[in-house]
């Protein structure tokens, strides 16, 4: 009698199509290929004991909101499509991890200033050179975050009332991360850079305190603030020269 | 298909991103607890969610209706997996002292610290302590056949048109998947029995 191969034991634990037809009254009659089955179907009856945590109930609304500055528009003819192909063609991946480092960062050397300037080991062994560095690039990319989401909200009203929610939801995260960078560059002395961030955060305050489906005259409105000032365009100039300020060694 | 789902991919074709808003809140959790097999933790899979509807986004003209919207996204879903774990072997291949249980992607030391008591998630935790390092032995083509056939259900014919390759190659990487668990599994098993 031709015993069963492992492969056609899998075959059979699976109930694959291609499981050797006579199988089943084989594993009936053959006791050394039932204990071989048996030793099979133990093992992978404990994988299937591995379950998969709970994703989070929030998690569609968590993923579009890192999503949607990134998604190219697509069909029709937007005005602004080119400009948008140009910023969001590109996955930047590292706009999103970005801000944990900032955060974090930034986070021990203000605290450790304020709390009686006890600053984490990392921080202190840094001159004052390299923190500045470290402020110029956590502040070129807060602000090329935030030119994301000018630019976001600048395309969406083209077809009336938009969803800006995840901008929403972005603008509330930067307005507390702009906080920190303000009062680095007023110690700093920047006043340059402190009036953009000043002006780049009350648009944050007023895209954070919007309704979530804003009408057509509500994102008109502030669409038109953003390009009769030219914050765009001042926003990249600056996030520019933070970026040179950043490489320098 | 159902009408409604032709409706709203209509409108997606349309660059309409409400209505792809709409598909990512139906579909994000389905596509992560694919990408959390794939991946072993959670922080990955979240990655892979984001990468898949992304990647649905850019080329959803591509999308004939043929299988259903979820069925195409977890096609997705599947090849982001494969990519990412072609790039994080590579990356182990370049650093060969791993050692599990120091690195945060280490899919057992992040159940183990994320998983609340309940007996089931006790149990699955002590079973990916064992499981997640065995895993990691498969080549990505191996892993991901196993994770299709054997947590998704799919038969050898769907994984190979998933995967494509031919249902000889994936039959073959489920098989040699199921080989390797086995001898690290198997085991392990016995000194806990
Ligand atoms: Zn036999």
């Amino acid at each position: 009698m031709k015993h069963l191969t492992e492969e056609d034991l899998v075959l059979l634990y699976y109930s694959e199509p291609e499981a050797p037809a006579h199988g089943q009254l084989h594993l009936r009659d053959c006791p050394e290929c039932r204990g071989a089955a048996e030793s099979l179907a133990l093992t992978l009856n404990v994988c299937s004991e591995w379950v998969v945590p709970e994703p989070d109930a929030e998690l569609g609304r968590s993923v579009w909101a890192q999503i949607a500055p990134q998604l190219e528009v697509q069909g029709g003819s937007h005005a602004k499509r080119h400009w948008a192909r140009h910023l969001w063609g590109r996955p930047r991946p590292w706009l999103w991890v970005a801000p944990a480092l900032l955060a974090l960062l930034l986070g021990t050397f203000y605290l450790g200033r304020v709390s009686k300037r006890v600053e984490s080991p990392v921080m202190a062994g840094l001159s004052n050179a390299a923190r500045q560095r470290i402020l110029a690039i956590s502040l070129a990319d807060h602000l090329d975050r935030a030119e994301m989401l000018l630019t976001e909200i600048s395309n969406a009203g083209d077809s009336g009332a938009a969803d800006i929610s995840s901008a929403r939801y972005r603008a509330q995260d930067m307005v507390d991360e702009g906080r920190l960078m303000r009062q680095s560059l007023a110690e700093q002395g920047d006043t340059a850079t402190l009036a953009l961030v000043d002006e780049v955060e009350r648009f944050l305050l007023e895209m954070a305190n919007s309704p979530d489906n804003a009408n057509a005259a509500e994102v008109q409105s502030i669409r038109q603030r953003i390009d009769s000032g030219s914050l765009l365009f001042k926003v990249r100039i600056i996030e520019s020269n933070l970026r040179t300020e950043g490489q320098k060694s | 298909m159902p009408q409604s789902e032709e409706i709203t991919l209509s409108k997606v074709r349309g660059g309409d991103r409400d209505a792809f808003r709409a598909l990512v809140d139906q579909h994000a959790r389905t596509v992560f607890r694919l990408a959390y097999r794939m991946t072993g933790n959670e922080t990955d899979a979240e990655d892979m969610v984001q990468e898949t509807f992304l990647r649905a986004w850019k080329q959803i003209g591509k999308f004939d209706g043929r299988a259903t919207f979820g069925t195409w996204l977890h096609r997705i879903c599947t090849n982001c997996a494969l990519d990412h774990l072609r790039l994080r072997q590579r990356r182990q291949a370049a650093q060969p002292a791993y050692h599990a249980g120091e690195d945060q992607s280490d899919p057992v030391a992040l159940v183990a610290a994320e998983s609340p008591s309940p007996e089931r998630l006790a149990m699955s935790s002590q079973i990916s302590a064992i499981l997640g390092p065995a895993l990691e032995e498969l080549t990505e083509m191996e892993r991901a056949a196993f994770i299709l056939r054997h947590y998704e259900g799919m038969g050898i014919e769907e994984i190979s048109v998933e995967l494509g390759v031919q249902p000889g190659a994936a039959k073959h990487s489920v098989f040699r998947a199921v080989q390797k668990l086995r001898r690290v599994l198997e085991p392990a098993m016995a000194n806990s029995r």
